[in-house]
């Protein structure tokens, strides 16, 4: 795929040539989302929104990393669904127990590729992850999805975020630590290989 | 052992990127090895680091390519398509002026004639003038209308100069009469030409919109 050309085709006003573009990051788009909103349809609509801003803003990139550019669009979409959230804040139609409580592993949650008992430890360690993540400031949870999530390197993440280098150092710092202190509270949850390490560690 | 500040944390968390020179790595290095809190927290972020990296990445619940819809780009149209269109409206357009000219103009013929053949009808009334020039019987006004050509031949002769102003008296109620159906037809045709330009016109608007959703449906296929 010839990148620096399908932009530009794209900032001509082809759209084939930008539906390509989207064919490729979109995965990594919609999980973004996903990660830093932690609800499905919400992730879906900020991934449609993203793409669609991106389009019309196309003419703003002026090159450097396409990946980083589209993720700050798409970061910004979730910034403004948060806010959206925060301002009518809704009871999710999770599936429930007849008491009232919520779920922790629903079935839609599941991998249909892996074993039952797989399924299940991936879902519990999906949860406690989203869970922790939910529990970081919005602008720590970027930078930890960005960052640790996605794999992008600094500069990217600091194109994607629009903060200074120094700043997305900080942040990934204090981000992991609270996150290791949260995923201790899930210690059972966690695959064997960390359990041991963290075993050896204390 | 030392007490760690956030300044050790935010280094061995760059560490674990590759984000430390070379100098500050090898530092941070000796430090680590000398001292077990260093260590122990470098484990907990590399751990974190880890365990975030084995996030399941979700299957997509759709793609999200753009229509020129979303992309607010409107489909091009065959130049020909809007000429043809136009071209339909005008001819429509036409039609009807011509019908309704060609209608209106028959009316105001027929309902014309009675009215000169009241002329001769008066005469007779008054006793005097000439024969009618032709062999129309005068008391059937139906009968009179047959050619506008033989009307408009015969009034003039029927009635002399002097004699003409005569006439008016029978004229007045039959003129009333004959001039409401083309006032009426009138009407009828120019709402009905109107009705009929506004529905050519909706039909342009329909088949340029058909010719967008059939574009954009294809797109998205």
């Amino acid at each position: 795929m010839d990148e620096p050309a399908l932009i530009r085709d794209a900032q001509h006003g082809n759209l084939d040539a930008f539906n390509t573009l989207v064919l490729t990051y979109q995965a990594i788009v919609y999980n973004t989302a996903l990660r830093i909103l932690g609800d499905e349809d919400l992730a879906a609509d900020a991934s449609q929104e993203a793409f669609i801003s991106a389009f019309r803003a196309l003419n703003s990139y002026r090159g450097g990393s396409f990946r980083a550019w589209l993720l700050r669009t798409v970061t910004n979409a979730c910034y403004d669904e948060l806010r959206r959230k925060q301002r009518r804040p809704t009871t999710p139609l999770e599936p429930g127990t007849e008491d009232g409580d919520d779920i922790e592993t629903p079935r839609w949650l599941a991998d249909p590729n892996a074993s039952p008992e797989e399924q299940l430890d991936q879902a519990e360690l999906e949860h406690a992850i989203q869970h922790c993540l939910e529990n970081l400031p919005t602008d720590f949870r970027a930078v930890v999805v960005l960052a640790d999530i996605q794999g992008l390197n600094y500069t990217e993440v600091a194109a994607a975020v629009k903060k200074p280098l120094g700043t997305i150092k900080s942040r990934l710092a204090r981000a992991r630590l609270r996150l290791r202190e949260c995923l201790q509270s899930f210690r059972e949850l966690l695959p064997a290989a960390f359990r041991l390490v963290e075993e050896r560690g204390l | 052992m030392t007490t760690i500040t956030f300044r050790d944390v935010e280094q061995l968390s760059a560490s674990l990127d590759g984000q430390l020179s070379q100098a500050e790595k090898m530092r941070l290095e000796a430090r680590i090895q000398l001292d077990p809190a260093l260590s122990a927290t470098l484990l907990d972020l590399q751990q974190a680091r880890a365990i975030l990296r084995r996030t399941p990445k979700r299957r997509l619940p759709r793609n999200f390519t753009l229509t020129p819809r979303m992309a607010g780009i409107r489909p091009p149209i065959p130049r020909l398509v809007p000429v043809f269109s136009w071209a339909s409206a005008v001819a429509m357009l036409l039609f009807v002026l011509t019908l309704g000219t060609n209608l209106l103009g028959r009316l105001s013929i027929g309902a014309s004639a009675p009215m000169m053949v009241a002329a001769p009808l008066a005469n007779e009334s008054f006793g005097g003038g000439s024969p009618p020039a032709t062999q129309a019987p005068a008391s059937d006004n139906t009968q009179a209308i047959p050619t506008a050509e033989t009307l408009i031949n015969t009034a003039p002769e029927a009635t002399p100069p002097g004699e003409a102003r005569l006439a008016p008296p029978a004229g007045p109620p039959a003129t009333k009469a004959a001039t409401e159906p083309v006032k009426i037809w009138s009407y009828i045709w120019l709402g009905l030409a109107v009705l009929l330009i506004a529905v050519a016109l909706l039909l342009h608007r329909a088949s340029v919109l058909a010719f967008r959703r059939r574009v954009d449906g294809k797109h998205n296929k």
